[in-house]
């Protein structure tokens, strides 16, 4: 068995979290379901991989997740930061204090309230018989969720373990002011921070009989990308040949406040520092985050509304799943085939083969089609390789790369009228699209599990109203609503494909851009700013110089190295 | 007003409101701490939103859980807490003295003074009140055996400001051995080579010293033995689990039993490491009942575990980097980076080393050292905010010890200085000074008894006869500081109460000059903060 350990740093990143671990429960308690579809019963996943076992001292058996996750303080809700199974109900009397003689007070928060979905899945968890007339309606939990989800815990359906969960506390700025990278630079090496992250992921490390991967998702819009940046260099240090998967995302809420001259500069800045610190920590980043993901082609076929993150997550969670599930495929090797999965491998495999031929390019595009499309029929007239759409943004479409290396995934696909497609109809399919294709690439790799992308309870309405109960599309839109959710929609097929392609070069190439000319250049206007980010002028340089190392890799007649004298 | 111009929105404070902003915000952090202060404070219990508790009686935990807004509160804050970086201790001083600095000013400056004068005399009564600290001290004489009575006394007046008396005693003698243990000569402290470890188990009163190292991992073997004695440590950063070498290398292979070769030769080179392993324990073991214990930075896997227990050797992986540092100061030997460098000096040794398990945490001991370096202050509590408190207390004890070491010195507590500066600057320092500057001095004097004053207050007596008969007593000549459980003056030479000199000389340097700053405001403009409300 070969382990994963899961970091999630910030508030996005732990809000697509949230999401991809109500996706592995889901699947989960669907396996040990006597009525559920029997792709769920022979997943051949091994969720040992992202899972671990333990017990608390009073000898209860806990499965929880490999996970560190970090927030600032108070982004966890009405989740304690214990977790929900090891601790006992603590005693909130003042005279109980053990340790102190003379007088106690008690300062009382306003208490986050539990919402409706989390209470009742904590009545389930006590097993009350529920009087008929007091149950709750899974109508009113969908759409108490759809209302009010402020926290990522608000939606999350599993249990954490305590050393799982750290508040960073004592910063004394609000959410609003951390930002920009120079905030977060001292959180990690002042005070305890740092070596507090260091030793829960030891925690979960040390656990691990053969650790395959760490897959970080870091929330790159603020101060936490400094706080991840610090973190990976440790990592590096520590686990020296553990490949690192860094998903650098944002949530569309960054994009959207019209902003200052000044703080558009400082957000560039922060961009170009942001992305130029974090990728030369790990051996593979991916950048997601649209804009605007609502008007994307991705969601063709979704509803999302923009200016929630537990929606926007969603999708991000949904791609992130899939990717993920060939290291979980319990198979011998990568050219092995079982009746229900395809195209196993693990992290430092697909690391390799994205960044290790031809051009060393290690960052690497997120496309996603939820739901996939029909494999056959009336609906293909586009072929399936081509109806999956970008998660990363600021990329070249269009662009014919010979040198590209892909990566896709298909979980549950689909015939047109919702039969299952077997896992060898799957690989004949693909492989067919491809060799009909003008222009290929330069090497594909496909993994394919029959069990289709569950659509837990505390998951966001966001099917559109051509979205079947199994993620069949339909020919005609379902009347009524426009949005549909897990009460609806029980599944979904979907697509996800990691590229390595130069189509990411105007990625790369704005955000070097923007450090030349706000950062390097004589007299540039945000030279004083990253100054007191802490960079000196040699750092800064050198920033630039990995980017453009970069762009250089993807495309060797550029011009970028020269207009720099 | 030019900014109105530009900005209509901006709301402009001019010079009397802004002080009187300021001033109230300093005002309203010292009322949250001020209870927090000396022996007789209130804990703080903390109850977060999601039900969390936090105990406190530290002004630096409290700061940091206060989620602070005002800016003025926060500058303070800021400080405090950097007062604490610093010196490890006097965060709650800090704070009600800046409170007490900005309280007192504002009586001058209501009476029509200007801020810039008051900080004048502020500087000169500071620097007097540094000279007058050096010839208060009581300086210690460290060399090579400390005065452990004194680093006692440090340690306890720091520790019952936190704790309960008892509990207070108990880690004092804990701490003040810790700290003698890791002490080499002619060099700094490293407090960092005292470990800090933590049980939920059992209650406060089983907290101890153990003399060598807590682990907080076990062996992952379900046949090695959980209790060895007369052991070999070797402290080893080598990776004993089969790897790609390196990523970026891959595997170039084209049918199955290339791939098969490849993953064996691999798999050799981790077992040729084991090996070597093993080679030492037959050689340093062999004929005698001693056993063999591998403490790895790095990671171990099963089979290599599998090999290292038949061979009855105790493995434990993935040790914290800086274990790797102590193990050898607590045990002997060198930490081995390779096991090419493998030979009997590199060991270690420990008379005991044993497991201890609680649910699914594993917990190792390695004991009877012999000449330790290094140590373990091993922390039980029943529950983790007990657990937490106490951990608290035991770094600003460990601090104290290290600061009094560190400066030699000490000054005496329960208000004494306080007292003894003020009536320095009243009777000697304000008539040297030219004009107007000497109200600033005597605001300084005066400020310095909020110490004393507070003392008196948190333990319910009346402030104004404690201070009369403090003064009363240092007007005569002697150097008294205030008894919390009578009221009456004590010599704190004779109970024992001693500050650290390190700490209060921080606080002094500190404290008078944020309250300048803050006192020097003009004018405060709030604008722009609603052009980037969140949506």
């Amino acid at each position: 068995m070969r382990e994963i350990v899961t970091i999630q740093v910030g508030d996005f990143a732990n809000f697509i979290g949230s999401h991809f671990w109500n996706f592995q429960d889901e699947l989960l308690g669907l396996a040990e379901e006597p009525h559920a579809d029997q792709a769920y019963k022979n997943q051949s996943l091994d969720t040992d991989v992202l899972f671990r076992a333990g017990e608390t001292q009073q000898g209860t058996l806990t499965y929880t997740p490999r996970l560190v996750s970090i927030g600032l303080q108070g982004s966890l809700g009405s989740l304690s930061s214990h977790g929900s199974i090891y601790n006992d109900v603590p005693s909130y009397d003042p005279s109980h204090v053990a340790t102190w003689e003379g007088n106690v007070t008690k300062q009382v928060a306003q208490p986050h309230k539990k919402n409706l979905f989390l209470q009742s899945l904590y009545k389930e968890e006590l097993h009350q018989p529920t009087p008929s007339t007091n149950e709750i309606k899974d109508e009113d939990l969908v759409k108490c969720l759809e209302n009010d989800v402020q926290y990522w815990t608000d939606f999350s359906k599993v249990h954490y373990h305590p050393q799982s969960l750290y508040e960073v506390s004592g910063l004394f700025t609000g959410i609003q002011g951390f930002d920009n990278y120079g905030i977060g630079k001292d959180v990690f090496s002042k005070g305890p921070c740092g070596e507090e992250m260091n030793e829960r992921l030891r925690f979960f490390v040390e656990e691990c009989d053969h650790i395959q991967g760490i897959q970080f998702v870091v929330d790159d819009s603020g101060g936490f990308s400094s706080v991840a940046a610090d973190f990976l260099e440790n990592i590096a240090d520590e686990y020296t040949n553990t490949p690192v998967m860094l998903y650098s995302a944002r949530g569309p809420g960054t994009y959207m406040n019209p902003l200052s001259q000044k703080g558009s500069i400082s957000r560039a800045l922060h961009d170009a520092v942001s992305f130029s610190r974090l990728s030369p920590l790990c051996k593979l980043i991916v950048p997601i985050g649209l804009p605007s993901l609502s008007t994307s082609k991705v969601s063709s076929f979704l509803c999302i509304k923009d200016a929630k993150p537990f929606h926007c997550s969603a999708v991000y969670a949904a791609a992130l799943h899939s990717i993920t599930t060939p290291f979980r495929m319990g198979l011998p090797g990568p050219t092995v085939d079982s009746e229900y999965v395809t195209g196993s491998m693990d992290v430092s495999g697909i690391v390799s083969m994205l960044t290790g031929q031809g051009r060393q390019n290690m960052v690497t595009m997120l496309d996603v089609a939820i739901p996939a499309p029909p494999l056959t029929g009336v609906r293909s007239q586009l072929n399936f390789p081509e109806s999956l759409y970008s998660l990363t943004p600021e990329i070249a479409v269009d662009v014919e790369d010979l040198e590209a290396i892909e990566f896709m995934t298909i979980l549950g696909a689909l015939h047109s009228g919702g039969k299952q497609a077997s896992i060898l109809e799957v690989k004949d399919s693909i492989v067919s699209t491809y060799e009909n294709a003008v222009t290929r690439p330069r090497f594909c790799h496909l993994s394919a599990s029959l069990c289709p992308l569950p659509v837990p309870l505390p998951f966001p309405s966001i099917f559109g109203n051509h979205v079947g109960q199994r993620g069949e599309l339909l020919q005609n839109p379902i009347p009524g609503s426009k949005s549909r959710g897990s009460l609806d929609v029980h599944s979904i097929p979907i697509a996800a494909r990691l590229r390595s392609s130069s189509a990411v070069l105007p990625f790369i190439e704005k955000r070097l851009g923007h450090l030349r000319k706000f950062g390097i250049e004589r007299g540039a206007a945000g030279a004083q700013l990253l100054r007191s980010w802490g960079f000196e002028n040699d750092e800064v340089g050198d920033m630039g110089e990995t980017l453009s190392k970069m762009v250089m890799s993807l495309d060797p007649y550029s011009q970028v190295s020269s207009d720099s004298d | 007003m030019s900014l109105r111009l530009l900005n209509p929105n901006a709301e402009v404070l001019n010079t009397n409101a802004a002080v009187g902003m300021n001033i109230n915000a300093a005002t309203g952090l010292q009322d949250v701490l001020k209870s927090n202060l000396g022996p007789k404070g209130t804990i703080k219990m903390l109850v977060g939103g999601s039900g969390d508790i936090k105990l406190t009686k530290d002004g630096n935990t409290l700061l940091k859980e206060m989620q602070i807004q005002n800016p003025t509160a926060i500058m303070i804050a800021r400080t405090a807490v950097a007062q604490d970086d610093i010196s490890g201790d006097g965060t709650t001083s800090t704070v009600i003295f800046i409170g007490e600095l900005m309280k007192q000013s504002g009586r001058y400056i209501d009476e029509g003074m200007h801020p810039r004068i008051l900080v004048d005399g502020f500087d000169i009564a500071k620097r007097a009140t540094l000279q007058f600290l050096e010839k208060f001290k009581t300086p210690v004489v460290m060399g090579d055996n400390p005065d452990k009575e004194i680093l006692k006394m440090v340690a306890r007046t720091t520790l019952r400001t936190k704790l309960y008396e008892a509990m207070a005693d108990q880690l004092t003698d804990i701490i003040v051995n810790a700290v003698l243990c890791i002490r080499k000569p002619e060099e700094p402290i490293d407090l960092f080579m005292v470990e800090i470890m933590h049980m939920r188990h059992k209650f406060d009163v089983d907290t101890r010293l153990v003399e060598g190292l807590v682990l907080d991992h076990g062996s992952r073997h379900p046949d090695m033995k959980r209790r060895v004695e007369n052991c070999h440590i070797l402290t080893c950063n080598v990776s004993l689990e089969y790897e790609k070498s390196e990523v970026n290398a891959g595997f170039f292979y084209s049918n199955a039993e290339q791939r098969e070769a490849m993953v064996i030769a691999e798999r050799r080179q981790v077992d040729e490491r084991v090996q070597k392993i093993i080679e030492l324990k037959r050689k340093v073991c062999s004929g005698n009942d001693n056993n063999f214990v591998v403490i790895n930075q790095k990671g171990i896997d099963p089979p290599s575990l599998d090999l290292l227990a038949r061979e009855g050797i105790v493995a434990l992986r993935r040790a914290k980097r800086r274990n790797m540092e102590r193990l050898v100061l607590a045990c002997g030997g060198e930490a081995v980076n390779s096991v090419d460098d493998l030979s009997p000096d590199c060991l270690g040794w420990a008379g005991l080393v044993y497991e201890h398990v609680l649910g699914e945490e594993k917990y190792t001991f390695v004991e009877n050292v012999k000449n330790p370096h290094s140590c373990t202050i091993l922390i039980k509590g029943p529950n983790d905010h007990t657990i937490a408190q106490i951990k608290d207390a035991v770094r600003d004890g460990l601090r104290a010890v290290k600061n009094t070491i560190e400066d030699e010195a000490v000054v005496m507590g329960a208000g004494a200085f306080e007292v003894a500066a003020r009536h320095y600057l009243l009777n000697e320092v304000k008539k040297t000074v030219q004009g107007r500057a000497q109200l600033g001095v005597e605001a300084f004097a005066n400020a310095l008894l909020v110490v004393p004053k507070t003392l008196a207050e948190n333990s319910g007596l009346d402030t104004q006869d404690v201070i009369i008969a403090l003064t009363g007593e240092h007007d005569k000549g002697n150097v008294v500081g205030l008894n919390l459980h009578t009221g009456e003056p004590l010599d704190p030479e004779m109970e024992g109460i001693f500050d650290n000199y390190s700490v209060k000389r921080q606080l002094i340097n500190s404290g008078p000059v944020i309250a300048s700053q803050l006192l020097l405001v003009d004018e405060v403009i709030r604008a722009g903060r609603n052009m980037r409300k969140p949506t």
